[in-house]
C-alpha cells in the first residue's frame, strides 16, 4: 500500500479581513450587554444581571432576544429538519436513533410508514416484528417532528422520500455547516445523488432508477454499483471533506462547483492539503461570481 | 553539591524566567475534526492534546445520567513516551485516576451542565511530553477543546502551578522546580470571576506561605487566561471569516 | 521581552533518559555598570560597578573592571576578599561551576557579592541573549564554558564601549589558564595571569602574599624526589568504594601524635568504626577533617594505637630527615593480639576541608628565603609552606594562613598568607585565635541585627500583654552566680492554703523580641550559643537584650514565659500549667546570698520563706531523681578571681557548690522535662528535645580497670546500678578518690545532643535518668530554649507558629548547627580557661603542689591537680636523650619507671612552670618530685606535648 507521509509544514495564516470586525464575536465569559432590556438565548447565561456569553461564537439578535451562535456545536433540532441518522437501540414501540444531537433522537412506531400504506392500523404483531424493518446500524433520513423538552428530538418519516437508506456513503461533518434550504434532497448533474442532513450527516448514493413504491423504504437494494457510479460517489465525498476543511458552507451547489474544480485532480489527491487549498479557492471564486 | 539553585540571587530560575514569568504557551483549537471539540497546547516543554466529545447519550451503564444535569467524564493518560524514563502504563494508575478526578471535579464547576440533562460530556486529556505542570496544562487544553466543542461554560478555567523557592512563590515550575521545590500547589481559577475552581497541593507548605504562593499562582492563572483569550479570539475570528461570505 | 529558545538534551546514565529542559534568553538583564545608559530597567536597582573603578596598577592605567574565571576564584578567593580588590565581574558560569566545585568558596564568594562596598556585580551571562552559547560539536563542557566566559568579556568590552565616556574602561578577564589567555587575547580581550595582574597593582604589595600558590610553582620548590604515593582519581576511588575495596571516612588527626590517626567510617544508623592510619605514607597528605578513601591493609600488619605522645618537631628544611623513621620505629611495639586495631592506608582524597587555619611563623634560617613553615595552632594541621616577603614583620604575630595544595613531592603543603591577627601572647590576639580556631562566630552584630532590637526606651505595651497574665505580684526572686547579668530565670514558691504549694519557674521571654526569619532570629540561630570565656562573654543576642530587657533584673518588670506547678509537700505535681506572663522580680540573689537567708533564722520576709519552700521540695525532688538512677558525675571546675583592672587572673581556685545551686537546678530540670512533655505532646514530628545516649559497655573499661585496681567494683550495666557502685566505691583514707572516680566517670559519657522528635526514636536521657529532656531555661544564651519557647507558645496558643518550625527537616539541621555550636564552644571555653591557666602560672612563676594520677600512658602519666582543677602530663622521655627505662602494662594500665610503677589515682608531688620557649604553644610543664625514681627525676625538656589544661564542663547537668 501507498503512504503518503510529508514532514511539518508552518501553517499558514489566514489573513484577517476587515469586514471580520463587523461581526459581533464574543468568547465565553465576555459580557454582552449590562442592559436588562434583552431575553436570554442560546450560548448565554446571567451572571449578576450581566448577559454574558458561555460558548464562543457569533452574536446574533432578533428583536429582543440576544443568542450567540457557536462555530461548532452539536446539532440542536427543529421542527423540519432534515436529519440522517443511524439507529442505535430498538424499544418498546420505538427506535432510537443518534443523530449528533446531544441525546439520541426517537423514531416512534407510530411515526413511521409501515408497507401497506398510510392507513394501515399498528397491531402488536408490528411491535414484536419492529427489527425487521429497522434494526441496529441501520442508516435512515427522517425529519424532526417535534422538540422535548430535554432537548431530544421525535423524527418521522412519514413521506416516500424518508426512511432506510441502502447502498452509499455517509459523511460527517459539522451542523453549523450545512446551509438550510428548501430542499436537502438533491439529485446532481455529476451522477450521484445526495441527502444534506441538517444535523450534518451526509448521504451520497447513486441516484435511484426509478421510485420503488412497494418497498416503502425497507427495502434494500444490494445490486451491484457501477464502478462510475462509486467513483463519483468517492470524489463527492473527498470534495465535501475538502470543503468542510476550509468551513464553507455545503448545499448543492458548492458540492457541485466543487465537484467540477476537483475534475483535473484524481481522487485520491483531493485530500492532499494543496489540492484541497486549490479546489477549495477556485470553489469559493465561482460561488462569488455566482452571486455577484 | 545538594540539589540545584532554583532560583540564583539575582532573581533568575533555573532555566532563565523570572519568580512570576510563564513558560512560552502555544496553543491550538480544532485539531481534529472528527470530535466535537479538540486542543493542543505547549507550555515550554508539557504537552497536552485534549478531546473532547459530546454532549451526546450516556453510553454504558444508563445508572450514571443524571436527569438535572450531565454527567461529565474525563480521562487523562501521560503517552509512554512523555516521561524521562519510558512509562509502562499509560494511563489507569492511582496517579492517572486520581488526576482524572481532578479534572471532572474542574469542569463541574465550569461547565453548564444543567442544561444538558441526561446527556454525557466526555473530556479525554492526554500529555505528550511532561515537563512540570501536567495538570495545568491538562486543564488549559481541555477549557480550549470545550470552547471548540460549542459547549457552554461559565468562563474559561486556567490552571497553572506554583511553589515556594526561598521565601519567594515561582510560579508556572518545570519538571526540576516541581520535583526540587517540595511543595507545588495547582490551582485552577475562572479568571473573571476570580473563582477557584481547585486547589490542589501535595506537601505541606506552611499557612503564612500559602497566601502568597496562591496570589502567585492566581496572577498567573490570569495571565495565562490572557493567553488562551487571544488564541481563542484568534480562532474564532479564522473561522469566522471562512465561514462568512 | 522574553525571548525564548528551547532545546533538549538527552542524556544517558544507565538507561536512556529523555531530558526535556528549556533556556530562555533574554535581553532585559543588566550590566551593572553606573556609566551605562543602555540597559537601564524600569525600577533600577543602584548600580554596583563604580564608574571610576580604580586601582593603580602598572599593567592598566586606565580604570578597569576585572573578570576572573573559575579558576582564579577557586584559589584566589583570599585576594578577591581583599578590601583593594573591588568593582569585579562575576559571571553566572563561573559561579555555577565554583558551586559546584566547592561549597565553602562558594558560600566566601557569595558573602563578597553580597557586600555593598565591594562592588561585586553577579551577571547572568547564561541568559542573556548575546552571551549565551552553545556547546559545540566535540567540545568539552569546560572548554564551552571557558568560551562563554570569553565571549561575556567580549561582550563587556564592547558593550562599555558604547557608553558614553566609557572609552578608557577596560575589561579585564583574569585567568591562570595559557589558552584561554592567548585564545582570549586572539578574540580583543585584554587578559591577564592573576598573578602578574596582582603584582603590577601598585601601593599594595602585601596583596601579593596573599596569593595562592600555583601548582607549577610549587613545583619548582621542592626536589624531584617523591615522598608520598600518588592519591587514586575519583573515578577509581568510587569504584573502589563501590566495590568494597576502599572504605570512605572523615580523617581524624590524632591530637597526639603527628604520625597517627584515624579515619572514622560511617556505619549504618549511629554507630561506625574507626581505622587506624599510621605512618606519613600512609597518612598520605590526609589533612584532619577531610573526606577520604582508604585501603585496609592486610591483617598482619595491623597495628595498636600507640600511646606515644609525638610532636612534629620536623625537619626545619625541606629535606626530609632520618628523624622521621626513627619516630616512626617508636610507633612499632609488640602488643597481645587483641589490642590489633583495623589498619589502613589513604589511597585517595574525595573532598578537601580546608580552612583558613591560625598559627604562627616559624622562620626559616635563610634570612633572605621568602619561604617559611608556618606552625598552626591546632595540633591536628600539619605545618604549611607559606612564601611571604614581609616574614620579618610577621614573626611573633599570629597569622592566618590557608592551605593552596600539597604536591606528592613536598613534605608539607603549600598555603598562603590571610591576615595577621596581632602579636602572639597578647590577651586579645589569643581569645581571637581561639575563637577563631573554634569557629566562633564573635563579630560585633551588624547594623542589620540590631535594627531588629526593640526600640529604647522600652515599656510594656498594650499588646504585650495579650495572651499573657499579670504575675507581679507574686514574689519571684532570681538566684545566680555572682556577677551574672544575663538572668533568664526566675523562680518563687506559695502556699496555696489548700494544703499545696504553688511553684513557678519564670524564664525570659526571649521569644517575644525575637521574631522567627528575621536578621536577629538568623545570627542567634547561627550562633547557637553565648560562649563564656574567662573575661569575655561571646553572646548569643545582642546585649541590649541579653543584659536588660530579657535579663530577669530585680524591681523591674519583665516579659516572662512561665511554668507553674501545684505540688503538695512532698513535691508531687498535681497540676502544670504553662503561661507568658509579666513578672516583677524582688530580689537578684547570689548562690551564698540565697544560702545565708535559709540559713538565717532571722530573716522571715516572702523572698526568703518562699526559698526555704523551694529549698525544701528541691531536696525531695533531687533524691527522688537520685532514686531514679541519675548520674552525679563530677568534674573539676575552676574560677578566675581576676584583676579588676589588667583583666589578669590573679587567683585560680576550683568552684565549690552550695546547696542553692542545686536547688535552682533542681527546678530547671523539672521545667525542663515538664515542657519537653508538652511540646512532644502537641509536636510529636517537629518537637526539638535533648537526648543523652547511654555510653557502649566499652567506655567504662578505663573506670572499671581502675576500680579493680583498688579492689573495687563498678556496675555499668545500668545508669541506676553505676550510680549506686559509684556511691558504694570508697577507699579508706582517701576521700578525694571517690571524687576522681567520677571524674573518670564523666569522661566515659556520650556527648548530649539536640535532636529533632520526628527524626529519632530514642529520647532517652541516660544522664538525668528522664525518658524525655529538652532545654528551656535559658533562652537567653542558648538558641534551642528559644525554638522550645516559640514550640511551647504555639502549643498554648499564645503564639502563632510558621513554617520551619514545623519543617523536621529544617529542625535537624538546625540541631545539627546547635550540637556543632555548643560542641565549640565548649572547646573554647577549655582553651580560654587553658590560656588564664598559662598566664596564672606566668605570673606565679614555678610552683609544688599536690596531685593525682588520672590516666597512665605509654611513655607519660597525666596528673590532676585538685586544687586548680588542672590537669597535665609529665613525660618520662624524650628524644635527644634516652629516657628512663619504661615498662607499660596495658592491662592494669600501669607504668613502671626505673623499678617505680605508676598506677592510676597515685598520689604524686609535681612542680608546675610554664614553659615559654615555644610562643605559640605556650604550656605549663609538670615535672615529678615524688615519688622520685632513681634517674633524672626531672626531665630536662618534655617532648612538647603541651599539658593538657581541661576545665571539664560538664556534659550532663549543664542545664
Amino acid at each position: 500500500m501507498a503512504v503518503d507521509m510529508r514532514l511539518p509544514a508552518v501553517r499558514k495564516q489566514v489573513p484577517s479581513f476587515s469586514e471580520a470586525q463587523e461581526k459581533h464575536l464574543v468568547v465565553p465569559g465576555d459580557v454582552i450587554t449590562t442592559d436588562v432590556g434583552f431575553m436570554r438565548g442560546h450560548g448565554t447565561y446571567m451572571d449578576e444581571e450581566k448577559l454574558t456569553a458561555s460558548v464562543a461564537g457569533e452574536v446574533e439578535r432578533v428583536n429582543k432576544l440576544i443568542c450567540v451562535q457557536p462555530l461548532k456545536t452539536r446539532f440542536n433540532g427543529e421542527v423540519g429538519d432534515v436529519v440522517v441518522g443511524r439507529i442505535t437501540e430498538v424499544q418498546l414501540k420505538r427506535w432510537k436513533v443518534e443523530t449528533n444531537s446531544r441525546l439520541d433522537s426517537v423514531l416512534l412506531l407510530s411515526s413511521v410508514n409501515l408497507p401497506g400504506g398510510e392507513l394501515r392500523r399498528r397491531s402488536v404483531e408490528d411491535e414484536l416484528t419492529m427489527r425487521d424493518y429497522l434494526q441496529e446500524g441501520d442508516l435512515i433520513s427522517a425529519e424532526v417532528q417535534s422538540v422535548f423538552s430535554d432537548g431530544a428530538l421525535s423524527l418521522h418519516t412519514r413521506s416516500l422520500k424518508y426512511g432506510k437508506l441502502g447502498q452509499g456513503v455517509l459523511v460527517q461533518v459539522s451542523p453549523s455547516l450545512v446551509k438550510r434550504q428548501k430542499t436537502h434532497f438533491h439529485n446532481l448533474m455529476c451522477g450521484a445523488s445526495i441527502i444534506l442532513g441538517n444535523n450534518g450527516y451526509i448521504w451520497l448514493y447513486p441516484t435511484p432508477g426509478q421510485q420503488d413504491e412497494e418497498a416503502g423504504g425497507y427495502y434494500t437494494s444490494l445490486e451491484p454499483i457501477s464502478l462510475a457510479d462509486r467513483e463519483v460517489i468517492s470524489r463527492l465525498r473527498n470534495c465535501i471533506l475538502a470543503l468542510a476543511a476550509h468551513k464553507v458552507l455545503l448545499y448543492d451547489t458548492s458540492v457541485l462547483y466543487c465537484y467540477e474544480s476537483s475534475k483535473p485532480h484524481k481522487i485520491k489527491n483531493i485530500l492532499k492539503p494543496e489540492v484541497m487549498e486549490e479546489i477549495v479557492m477556485e470553489t469559493r471564486q465561482r460561488l462569488l461570481e455566482q452571486v455577484g | 553539591m545538594a540539589g540545584l539553585e532554583l532560583l540564583s540571587d539575582q532573581g533568575y530560575r533555573l532555566d532563565g524566567r523570572k519568580p512570576s514569568e510563564l513558560r512560552k504557551v502555544q496553543a491550538r483549537m480544532g485539531i481534529f475534526t472528527r470530535a466535537d471539540g479538540s486542543a493542543y497546547i505547549e507550555q515550554g516543554n508539557t504537552k497536552a492534546l485534549a478531546v473532547v466529545y459530546g454532549p451526546h447519550e450516556v453510553r454504558g451503564s444508563r445508572s450514571k445520567t443524571l436527569h438535572d444535569r450531565a454527567v461529565i467524564n474525563c480521562q487523562y493518560s501521560m503517552a509512554t513516551f512523555s516521561t524521562a524514563e519510558r512509562k509502562r502504563r499509560p494511563h489507569g494508575d492511582r496517579k492517572s485516576s486520581e488526576m482524572s478526578l481532578h479534572l471532572k471535579q474542574t469542569f463541574e464547576a465550569a461547565i453548564l451542565t444543567q442544561l444538558y440533562p441526561r446527556s454525557q460530556i466526555d473530556i479525554y486529556v492526554k500529555i505528550l511530553q511532561s515537563d512540570g505542570g501536567n495538570y495545568s496544562a491538562c486543564v488549559n487544553a481541555a477549557t480550549l477543546a470545550v470552547i471548540d466543542a460549542g459547549i457552554p461554560i461559565r468562563d474559561y478555567v486556567c490552571a497553572c502551578s506554583a511553589g515556594f523557592v526561598e521565601d519567594t512563590p515561582l510560579v508556572d515550575l518545570c519538571h526540576a522546580e516541581e520535583t526540587g521545590s517540595g511543595t507545588a500547589v495547582a490551582l485552577a481559577l475562572l479568571p473573571r470571576g476570580g473563582q477557584i475552581a481547585l486547589l490542589q497541593m501535595d506537601a505541606r507548605l506552611h499557612q503564612d506561605h500559602l497566601d502568597p504562593v496562591m496570589e502567585a499562582a492566581m496572577t498567573a492563572c490570569r495571565s495565562l487566561g490572557q493567553v488562551l483569550d487571544g488564541v481563542v479570539r484568534q480562532h474564532l475570528q479564522e473561522v469566522s471569516i471562512l465561514t462568512g461570505e | 521581552m522574553l525571548k525564548s529558545k528551547t532545546f533538549l538534551k538527552k542524556t544517558r546514565s544507565g538507561r536512556v533518559l529523555k531530558v526535556v529542559r528549556e533556556h530562555y534568553l533574554r535581553d532585559d538583564i543588566w550590566c551593572g555598570s553606573e556609566l551605562c545608559v543602555e540597559c537601564r530597567q524600569e525600577s533600577p536597582p543602584p548600580p554596583v560597578l563604580q564608574r571610576d573603578a580604580c586601582r593603580e596598577s602598572s599593567l592598566c592605567a586606565s580604570r578597569h573592571y576585572i573578570i576572573p574565571d573559575t579558576n582564579v576564584v577557586l584559589h584566589q578567593i583570599d585576594i578577591l576578599e581583599d578590601p583593594l580588590i573591588n568593582n569585579v565581574i562575576i559571571l553566572q558560569t563561573v559561579l555555577q561551576e565554583v558551586r559546584h566545585r566547592s561549597a565553602p568558596i562558594y558560600k566566601r564568594i557569595k558573602d563578597v557579592i553580597h557586600n555593598a562596598s565591594k562592588h561585586f556585580y553577579t551577571f547572568t551571562n547564561e541568559h542573556h541573549r548575546e552571551t549565551f552559547i552553545e556547546r559545540e560539536q566535540g567540545e568539552s563542557a569546560n572548554d564551552r564554558n571557558d568560551r562563554a566566559i570569553r565571549t561575556a568579556a567580549r561582550w563587556y568590552s564592547e558593550h562599555l564601549k558604547k557608553a558614553p565616556d566609557g572609552e578608557e574602561l577596560q575589561v579585564i578577564l583574569l585567568t591562570d589558564d595559557k589558552g584561554n589567555r592567548e585564545k582570549a587575547e586572539g578574540c580583543g580581550v585584554i587578559a591577564y595571569k592573576c598573578e602578574e595582574y596582582i603584582k603590577s597593582l601598585i601601593g599594595s604589595p602585601e596583596l601579593m602574599d596573599r596569593l595562592a600558590l600555583c601548582t607549577d610553582d610549587a613545583n619548582e620548590i621542592t626536589s624531584s624526589k617523591i615522598l608520598f604515593p600518588e592519591h587514586l582519581p575519583l573515578s577509581r576511588i568510587q569504584a573502589g568504594i563501590k566495590s568494597g575495596t576502599f572504605l570512605q571516612g572523615v580523617f581524624r588527626a590524632s591530637r597526639d601524635n603527628y604520625l597517627e590517626a584515624t579515619v572514622f567510617v560511617q556505619g549504618d544508623g549511629d554507630d561506625g568504626t574507626e581505622i587506624l592510619i599510621q605512618g606519613l605514607q600512609n597518612l598520605n597528605r590526609a589533612v584532619h577533617q577531610d573526606l577520604v578513601a582508604v585501603e585496609l591493609l592486610p591483617r598482619n600488619l595491623w597495628v595498636t594505637p600507640s600511646s606515644v605522645v609525638l610532636v612534629d618537631e620536623g625537619p626545619k628544611g625541606d629535606e626530609d630527615g632520618d628523624g622521621d623513621e626513627e619516630e616512626q620505629k617508636m610507633l612499632k611495639c609488640d602488643a597481645s593480639e587483641s589490642m590489633l586495631k583495623p589498619t589502613g592506608k589513604i589511597v585517595g582524597i574525595i573532598k578537601r576541608n580546608w580552612r583558613p587555619f591560625c598559627g604562627m611563623l616559624s622562620r626559616s634560617e635563610i634570612k633572605e628565603a621568602t619561604r617559611h613553615l608556618f606552625t598552626p595552632a591546632d595540633r591536628r594541621i600539619p605545618r604549611i609552606r607559606i612564601e611571604t616577603r614581609q616574614a620579618s614583620a610577621l614573626m611573633g604575630q599570629r597569622i592566618m594562613v590557608a592551605i593552596d595544595g600539597w604536591p606528592k613531592s613536598s613534605r608539607y603543603p603549600n598555603g598562603h598568607f590571610v591576615r595577621s591577627l596581632g602579636s602572639a601572647g597578647d590577651k586579645e590576639t589569643e581569645t581571637e585565635v581561639l575563637l577563631l580556631e573554634h569557629d566562633v562566630p564573635h563579630q560585633p552584630f551588624s547594623q542589620a541585627v540590631l535594627s531588629f532590637l526593640p526600640k529604647m526606651p522600652w515599656a510594656i505595651a498594650e499588646e504585650d500583654m495579650r495572651n499573657r497574665v499579670d504575675l507581679r505580684k507574686l514574689c519571684v526572686c532570681s538566684v545566680d552566680p555572682p556577677g551574672c547579668t544575663d538572668i533568664d530565670d526566675a523562680l518563687h514558691c506559695r502556699d496555696l492554703g489548700n494544703g499545696n504549694l504553688e511553684v513557678g519557674v519564670h524564664i525570659a521571654d526571649v521569644s517575644h523580641f525575637i521574631r522567627p526569619g528575621n536578621t536577629l532570629d538568623q545570627e542567634a540561630a547561627s550562633r547557637g550559643t553565648t560562649v563564656y570565656l574567662c573575661e569575655k562573654r561571646i553572646d548569643m543576642v545582642p546585649e541590649l537584650l541579653s543584659s536588660n530587657l530579657c535579663s530577669l533584673r530585680c524591681n523591674v518588670d519583665r516579659l516572662a514565659f512561665s511554668c507553674i506547678w501545684e505540688m503538695n509537700h512532698n513535691a508531687e505535681i498535681i497540676s502544670t500549667r504553662f503561661t507568658k506572663s509579666v513578672i516583677n522580680s524582688k530580689a537578684s540573689l547570689t548562690y551564698a546570698e540565697a544560702q545565708l537567708r535559709i540559713d538565717d533564722t532571722n530573716m522571715n520576709d516572702d523572698v526568703t520563706r518562699s526559698l526555704r519552700g523551694l529549698n525544701a521540695l528541691a531536696k525531695i525532688l533531687k533524691k527522688r531523681r537520685i532514686d531514679k538512677g541519675a548520674l552525679t558525675l563530677s568534674s573539676p571546675e575552676v574560677r578566675f578571681h581576676m584583676d579588676s583592672e589588667t583583666h589578669d587572673p590573679i587567683d585560680l581556685q576550683a568552684k565549690e557548690l552550695k546547696e542553692t545551686n542545686s536547688l535552682v537546678e533542681e527546678f530547671m530540670l523539672l521545667a525542663n522535662i515538664s515542657v519537653a512533655q508538652k511540646i512532644y505532646d502537641e509536636f510529636s514530628e517537629c518537637a526539638l528535645l535533648r537526648k543523652h545516649p547511654a555510653p557502649p559497655p566499652s567506655n567504662y573499661d578505663i573506670l572499671s580497670k581502675a576500680a579493680k585496681a583498688k579492689g573495687l567494683v563498678i556496675r555499668t550495666d545500668s545508669a541506676k546500678a553505676l550510680a549506686d557502685s559509684l556511691d558504694m566505691a570508697q577507699v579508706e583514707g582517701f576521700s578525694y578518690f571517690n571524687t576522681l572516680l567520677r571524674i573518670l566517670g564523666t569522661r566515659c559519657m556520650m556527648q548530649a545532643v539536640y535532636f529533632c522528635s520526628g527524626m529519632d526514636s530514642d529520647f532517652h536521657h541516660y544522664g538525668l535518668a528522664s525518658p524525655i529532656y529538652t532545654h528551656f531555661t535559658s533562652p537567653i544564651r542558648r538558641y534551642a530554649d528559644i525554638i522550645v519557647h516559640r514550640l511551647l507558645a504555639v502549643a498554648i496558643g499564645a503564639d502563632c507558629t510558621y513554617s520551619d518550625l514545623m519543617d523536621k527537616h529544617k529542625q535537624a539541621a538546625l540541631c545539627n548547627n546547635l550540637n556543632y555550636r555548643h560542641k565549640m564552644a565548649q572547646y573554647a571555653q577549655r582553651a580560654s580557661v587553658a590560656f588564664h591557666t598559662q598566664l596564672f602560672f606566668k605570673s606565679r612563676g614555678i610552683q609544688n603542689e599536690d596531685g593525682y594520677i588520672l590516666f597512665v600512658r605509654k611513655n607519660a602519666i597525666i596528673v590532676l591537680i585538685p586544687k586548680f582543677g588542672l590537669e597535665g602530663t609529665v613525660f618520662f622521655e624524650n628524644k635527644e636523650k634516652r629516657g628512663p627505662r619504661l615498662l607499660f602494662d596495658e592491662e592494669v594500665p600501669s607504668l613502671t619507671v626505673e623499678g617505680h610503677t605508676f598506677n592510676m589515682f597515685d598520689r604524686v608531688k609535681v612542680t608546675i612552670s610554664l614553659d615559654a620557649s615555644n610562643i605559640q604553644h605556650q604550656k605549663i610543664r609538670m615535672a615529678l618530685l615524688e615519688p622520685v625514681y632513681r634517674r633524672e627525676h626531672v626531665p630536662k625538656r618534655t617532648t612538647g606535648g603541651c599539658a593538657e589544661v581541661t576545665r571539664e564542663v560538664k556534659c550532663i547537668n549543664s542545664s
